[in-house]
C-alpha cells in the first residue's frame, strides 16, 4: 500500500514537472548554454580532399512553403556533394513566419546544426552575433572558400564584420538601396507628367491635384503607415543621421533637423488636401496599397526591372518609377541575406566547403534553387528558366548563395545579372559603410526611443496629425526616452571606429 | 396590475432579446465574412474588398487546396490523433491526480495541492523546455512533443479537484467498509460520477489539443507530421511576415504570387475550424452542468 503511494506520488512529480516546464514563453530565454567558451576553433585541416571522414551537415534556411519534393531535392543534392566533400547534407527548409522563433529557441538550446541562414529581417544577424550564436569565419574563409571570397566585393564583406570578424557569408545578390516614386503609367500619360521633371516630392504637387480633382476613388498618394520613412540619404543624411561629406562625422538628432520638418509639413499638408489615404497611418499590408486605386506611392529599392515584378502585383498595370536619390549602398541593404556556421557546429571546416561548392557550382546552385529540369522547371534558353509553381518544389535562390550563378526566371531581362553586378559595383559607399552600432551600453534607452518612435512615425510621415503640436511632443518624448543618451553613446563609438580606420589607412 | 407586469416583463424579454440578438450577429458576422470571402473571386477582391455576399462568385480557392489534398488530409489525421490520444491520457492523469488530492484523508493532500498551484504561477521558461524536450526526452519530429506537454494542466486539476471534492467521502469510507479496492473505488464509483466534469473538461483538452501549433513548430521538422493548424499557421504567418517585411523583401525578389491569396487562407480557416464547430453542440449538454463546478446544485 505504502509501496503503490510512493510510486504514485513520484508519477505525478514527474508529470508536473514536465507541465511546469511547458509553460509560456517567457521572453524565449537569450542565454542557454551560449557563449560557452570558443567552441571548436577552426583548426587547420589535415588530410587531402579523400581523407575526409564521412560527415552530416545540417541546414537551416527560410522558405515560403515547405515543398512536398524536399526530399527529392535533399537526396540529389547528396549526389553532387557526397562524391566532393565526403558529405551529405540534411536539408531543412522552414516557413519565413516560424524562422525566427524556431531558430532563436534551437540555437539558445545549444541544439547542434551546421549552416544556418540569417539576414537583418529574420533570425537576426547582428542580435545572434552578439549572442554568440555564430562561429567567426574569417580563417575558413581564407582556407576553404577562397572562390566565393573573390566573387563578393570587399564592401558586402565589411557590412558583415562585428568588431573586425566576419560572422556569415553573404548571399550575394542586388545589395543597392534606391528611394522614389512609383506612379502608375496610366495617369501620368493622362495627366502629362513628365517623370524626368520629378526631383523631389514637391514637383509632384499639381499631378496630384490633377488625380484628386479628376479621377474619383483613386488615392493620389498611396502611404502604408510602417512603411513610410524619412529617408536620411535623400536629405543629405546617411544611416547613422551623419551629414554626407562630414569629416568630423557628427551624429545629427535627425527628428529636429529642419529636414525633417519640412518632410512632416509637407506630408500634412497633403494629407490635410486629401492625397494620401485617410487610412495611411494604420494599414499594415502592403497589397492593400496595390489594389491599383491609387495614382502614385513611394518605393524603397529600386532595383534594375523591378517595375516589371510590380506590373503583376498590380493588377498589370504598368508603373514608372521615379528615382529621387543615386543608386547607394547601406549595410542593411547588404546584411539581407547571409549563411553562417552555427557555434554548435561539430564540422565547421566541411560546412565552410559546402558553402564554397554551392556558391562556385552551377548545378548544384540551381538545384537547389530551382529543383529538377523537366519537373520543377523548364529552360526556355540557356540562361533562362521557366518554373512551374505546381511541380511541387519552390525555394529562394537568394536563401543558398551568390545568384549571380543561377538561372534567371522567364521576365527578367537577359541581362539582368550584368545591370544589377554593374549598381552594386557603382553605387555610393555612404561613409559609415561597415560600421555598426552596439546597444549594449544603451539597450534600455534605445527600445525606449524605439517604441517611441513605432509610436510617432506612422502618424507623422503619412501626415495624419499636426507636426505643429505632434512634433515638439514627439521630440521631446524622446528626449526623455533618452535618445541623447543614445546618441553620445552611438558617437562614442563611431569616433573609435573612425580613429581605427584612419589608423588602417 | 397584473397585466403591467407582464407588459413590464415583455419589454425586458424584448430588450433581453434584442441583446442576444446583436451578440449573436456580433459572433455570426466575422465567420460569414470569412465564408464569404473564402467564395468570392481574387479579382473581386482586390477591386471590391471584403463583403457579406460574394460579388463574384468562385470555388477557386477550394478548387486548389483540395486539388492535392494530400498534405491537407495528412494533417488532420495528426491533428485527430493527437486529440483523441491526447484528450483520452490527459483526462485519466487529470481526475487521477484531482482525485488523490481531493481525498481527505490523504496526509500529503496540503503540500501536493501547493505543489500543484505553485506551478501554475511558475514555467521553466522556453529554453529549457525545448532543452529537456529534445535532449533530454529526445521528442523531436514526433507527435509525443504534441501531446506530452499538454497532458497535465495545473487548473485543470484544480477544477477537477473542485469537483470530486463534492463528492460525499462517506461513500468512498462505505465502498471500502464493504471491501473494495483503491483501483475500484477510483474507476467504478468516482469517475462515472465524474461525468459531467469529465466531459467539461475533456472537451477543454480536446480544444487545447485541437487547436496547438506551437510545440509543432518548435519541434516538428517532418513535414508528414504536421498537424491541421501548424498548417495553417505557417501559411498565415508567413504571409503576414513576409507582407510586413516587404521593405526588405522586394530588394531580394521573392515571388509573391507563389503564395496563396487571401481567398485560400478563409478557406482554409473553415477547412481547419469545420470539425470543432460540430462537435460542440454535442458537449453542450454536459457543458452547463460542469461549468457550475463550485456553486450550489441540488
Amino acid at each position: 500500500m505504502k509501496k503503490v503511494r510512493y510510486v504514485g506520488i513520484l508519477m505525478i512529480c514527474l508529470a508536473l514537472f514536465a507541465t511546469a516546464c511547458s509553460g509560456g514563453g517567457s521572453g524565449g530565454g537569450t542565454n542557454g548554454p551560449a557563449a560557452s567558451g570558443e567552441s571548436s576553433a577552426p583548426a587547420s585541416a589535415s588530410g587531402s580532399e579523400s581523407g575526409l571522414p564521412e560527415v552530416t551537415l545540417t541546414w537551416y534556411y527560410g522558405v515560403a512553403q515547405v515543398s512536398p519534393d524536399q526530399q527529392l531535392i535533399e537526396d540529389e543534392v547528396n549526389k553532387i556533394i557526397k562524391p566532393k566533400l565526403n558529405a551529405t547534407v540534411k536539408l531543412k527548409p522552414i516557413d519565413f513566419g516560424s524562422y525566427t522563433t524556431k531558430l532563436n529557441t534551437a540555437s539558445a538550446a545549444g541544439e547542434e546544426f551546421d549552416l544556418v541562414w540569417t539576414a537583418n529581417w529574420a533570425f537576426n544577424y547582428d542580435e545572434n552575433v552578439k549572442k554568440g550564436a555564430f562561429l567567426p569565419l574569417d580563417d575558413l574563409i581564407d582556407e576553404y572558400a577562397p572562390e566565393t571570397k573573390k566573387a563578393i566585393p570587399d564592401f558586402t564583406w565589411d557590412a558583415t564584420k562585428h568588431q573586425g570578424q566576419i560572422y556569415a557569408v553573404p548571399n550575394y545578390q542586388t545589395v543597392i538601396s534606391r528611394y522614389g516614386i512609383n506612379v502608375i503609367k496610366e495617369y501620368a500619360d493622362k495627366y502629362g507628367l513628365d517623370p524626368a521633371s520629378v526631383k523631389r516630392y514637391e514637383d509632384l504637387e499639381p499631378f496630384l491635384e490633377l488625380i484628386k480633382q479628376n479621377e474619383p476613388g483613386i488615392v493620389p498618394f498611396m502611404l502604408v503607415g510602417p512603411l513610410t520613412k524619412f529617408h536620411p540619404f535623400f536629405w543629405g543624411y546617411d544611416d547613422y543621421g551623419v551629414k554626407l561629406g562630414d569629416e568630423t562625422y557628427k551624429v545629427n538628432f535627425l527628428e529636429a533637423s529642419p529636414e525633417y520638418k519640412q518632410f512632416v509639413e509637407l506630408m500634412h499638408s497633403w494629407f490635410e488636401k486629401g492625397y494620401i489615404n485617410e487610412d495611411a497611418s494604420t494599414v499594415k499590408q502592403i497589397d492593400s496599397s496595390h489594389n491599383g486605386t491609387f495614382a502614385a506611392s513611394i518605393e524603397y529599392t529600386m532595383k534594375p526591372g523591378y517595375e516589371a515584378e510590380i506590373k503583376a502585383k498590380n493588377g498589370g498595370r504598368d508603373i514608372i518609377g521615379i528615382p529621387l536619390t543615386d543608386v547607394t549602398t547601406t549595410r542593411t541593404s547588404n546584411i539581407a541575406t547571409l549563411t553562417a556556421i552555427s557555434r554548435t557546429s561539430k564540422n565547421p571546416e566541411r560546412a565552410m566547403m559546402l558553402i564554397e561548392l554551392v556558391n562556385t557550382d552551377r548545378e548544384l546552385f540551381n538545384l537547389l534553387s530551382f529543383g529538377l529540369e523537366g519537373k520543377h522547371y523548364e529552360k526556355l534558353s540557356d540562361n533562362i528558366v521557366k518554373t512551374n509553381p505546381n511541380g511541387g518544389y519552390t525555394a529562394s535562390n537568394w536563401v543558398f548563395g551568390n545568384v549571380f550563378n543561377g538561372y534567371l526566371i522567364e521576365g527578367q531581362a537577359e541581362d539582368t545579372w550584368e545591370v544589377t553586378e554593374e549598381w552594386n559595383q557603382s553605387a555610393v559607399v555612404q561613409p559609415t559603410f561597415g560600421f555598426n552600432f552596439d546597444d549594449t551600453a544603451v539597450k534600455a534607452e534605445n527600445a525606449n526611443v524605439a517604441a517611441i518612435r513605432a509610436e510617432y512615425e506612422p502618424l507623422l510621415f503619412t501626415g495624419t496629425v499636426d507636426p505643429a503640436e505632434y512634433l515638439p511632443e514627439y521630440i521631446d518624448k524622446l528626449k526623455k526616452a533618452g535618445v541623447e543618451k543614445v546618441h553620445a553613446e552611438l558617437q562614442k563609438q563611431l569616433d573609435a571606429w573612425v580613429a581605427e580606420k584612419k589608423q588602417n589607412g | 396590475m397584473n397585466e403591467s407586469a407582464l407588459k413590464g416583463g415583455r419589454v425586458s424579454n424584448a430588450i433581453f432579446h434584442l441583446f442576444f440578438v446583436l451578440l449573436s450577429i456580433g459572433i455570426l458576422a466575422p465567420f460569414l465574412l470569412i465564408v464569404s470571402v473564402s467564395l468570392t473571386d481574387e479579382k473581386a477582391l482586390a477591386e471590391f474588398g471584403y463583403s457579406f455576399i460574394p460579388s463574384r462568385f468562385s470555388l477557386v480557392a477550394y478548387d486548389f487546396i483540395l486539388q492535392s489534398p494530400a498534405a491537407l488530409l495528412r494533417a488532420y489525421g495528426n491533428t485527430i490523433f493527437i486529440t483523441v490520444i491526447g484528450t483520452v491520457l490527459s483526462l485519466l492523469l487529470t481526475s487521477m491526480v484531482a482525485y488523490v488530492v481531493s481525498r481527505r484523508d490523504y496526509r500529503l493532500r496540503v503540500p501536493l495541492t501547493v505543489y500543484i498551484f505553485f506551478t501554475m504561477l511558475f514555467s521553466g521558461g522556453l529554453v529549457p523546455f525545448y532543452i529537456l524536450m529534445t535532449q533530454y526526452l529526445h521528442l523531436k519530429d514526433s507527435l509525443w512533443a504534441i501531446i506530452l506537454p499538454g497532458m497535465l494542466s495545473p487548473f485543470y486539476v484544480l477544477i477537477m479537484k473542485g469537483f470530486m471534492g463534492k463528492i460525499p467521502h462517506e461513500l468512498i469510507e462505505s465502498t471500502k467498509v464493504d471491501g473494495a479496492s483503491e483501483r475500484r473505488i477510483f474507476f467504478q464509483m468516482i469517475l462515472p460520477l465524474s461525468t459531467p466534469a469529465l466531459a467539461t473538461l475533456g472537451l477543454f483538452i480536446a480544444f487545447n489539443y485541437w487547436n496547438e501549433w506551437f510545440n509543432a513548430l518548435l519541434f516538428i521538422d517532418n513535414d508528414k507530421l504536421v498537424p491541421l493548424q501548424l498548417l495553417l499557421v505557417r501559411i498565415m504567418n508567413t504571409l503576414d511576415f513576409l507582407r510586413n517585411n516587404s521593405e526588405y523583401i522586394q530588394s531580394l525578389g521573392l515571388d509573391m504570387s507563389q503564395l496563396p491569396n487571401e481567398s485560400m487562407r478563409m478557406a482554409l480557416v473553415i477547412l481547419v475550424a469545420g470539425p470543432m464547430m460540430f462537435i460542440f453542440p454535442f458537449f453542450q449538454k454536459y457543458f452547463v452542468q460542469g461549468m457550475t463546478v463550485g456553486s450550489l446544485k441540488g
